[in-house]
């Protein structure tokens, strides 16, 4: 009950703070970026595996906020839409450094190697895996396994076709037990 | 004490992954670049927004310029007989690339002073890579070392001409 009542304080607060930060309120706004800037963080931090790159997103993400908040229309929780705000801009961010070089030799970016990854501070178990990922089963594994997108609108968000998105959640799977296993 | 099974610790990690407790954190303080690009878009600063516009401008325009140089490059590869190495595409591709943003920052002050040696380093690991394709051409682990080595040159032409907001 305890943590249940947090929460509802938590969101409440949130509540608050959007508002006000509808109005313009940057004080407001920075305060709302002190309580979401680490999930937005970590998110970018999975979907892009490369910790400069999740620094430079997560900024994109709260200036986009900024301008964007407007549209928050309460329907959801503020956190669902900022979850997928993230992804977006995350998503957005990937396809922007991929340049001519990497379309031309068409490599998909192969994940961290366990040295970045110990400079990423302390992370969970799942979280030192899914880095490890090649950039295409990372991200569908992210987005269906961790932040719960259907299989049809991860198709949609990466410009895949559903059975490619769902062959790469599997093949993240078995990736990741594989390295579970041998840890 | 058993390890769990995979799906157990899926189960708990993804569960635990939205807690801040296990939430990586960013190594740098990100906010005072947040603040500073959201000021900067102010009214209060018109006379710098109209000559970020003008910059703008100049930027889509080389922009446009550089995509339609990759497209007509892609359609010329396409249509030409495979008779360069992918070495050598590349290589063609990212000198036309590297020069193109040379030019259009020319006159543009950096916002570091070393950044041609780092410049000049990149350059370095380009030639020792391309030195060990020769004897081995079709080496798809080093073509994508190489073509991070492009990128990274690439990036640092760009990132110290165009300020990134954790820099402004």
């Amino acid at each position: 009950m305890l943590v249940d009542a947090r929460d509802a304080f938590a969101d409440d607060t949130l509540d608050e703070l959007v508002l006000r930060t509808k109005q313009g309120d940057q004080v407001a706004f920075a305060a709302l970026y002190e309580q979401c800037h680490q999930r937005v963080y970590a998110l970018c931090l999975r979907l892009l595996a490369d910790q400069a790159h999740a620094e430079d997103a997560c900024q994109e993400v709260f200036v986009q906020l900024w301008h964007k908040v407007s549209q928050f229309n309460g329907q959801s929780k503020f956190t669902t839409w900022l979850h997928s705000v993230t992804s977006n801009v995350a998503i957005s961010y990937l396809r922007k450094q991929k340049n001519w070089l990497t379309k031309v030799v068409s490599f998909e970016n192969s994940g961290m190697d366990e040295a970045s990854i110990s400079l990423c501070g302390d992370l969970n178990g799942l979280d030192k895996l899914i880095l490890k990922l090649p950039e295409r089963a990372r991200l569908v594994f992210v987005l269906h396994a961790v932040e719960g997108y259907r299989h049809e609108e991860i198709a949609t968000m990466l410009g895949m076709a559903v059975g490619s998105s769902k062959s790469q959640y599997h093949r993240a799977k078995k990736l990741l037990q594989e390295w579970y296993e041998n840890d | 004490m058993t390890k769990p099974s995979f799906d157990e610790f899926l189960a708990k990690n993804v569960e635990q992954s939205d807690r801040p407790e296990h939430m990586p954190q960013p190594q740098k303080e990100l906010w005072s670049g947040i603040e500073r690009a959201i000021n900067a878009e102010s009214p209060t600063n018109a006379s710098q927004s109209s000559q970020q516009n003008r910059v703008d401008v100049w930027r889509q325009a080389t922009a446009i310029a550089a995509s339609t140089l990759v497209g007509m490059c892609a359609v010329y590869f396409s249509m030409k007989p495979a008779t360069q190495s992918p070495v050598m595409q590349m290589s063609n591709y990212f000198e036309q690339q590297k020069q193109t943003l040379l030019v259009q920052y020319g006159s543009q002050p950096a916002l570091t002073h070393d950044w041609q040696v780092q410049l000049q380093e990149l350059e370095q690991a380009e030639q020792a890579i391309k030195t060990v394709l020769e004897n081995d051409p079709e080496n798809a682990a080093l073509l994508q070392m190489l073509a991070q080595v492009y990128q990274q040159q690439l990036d640092l032409i760009n990132r110290v001409h165009q300020p990134r907001w954790q820099q402004i």
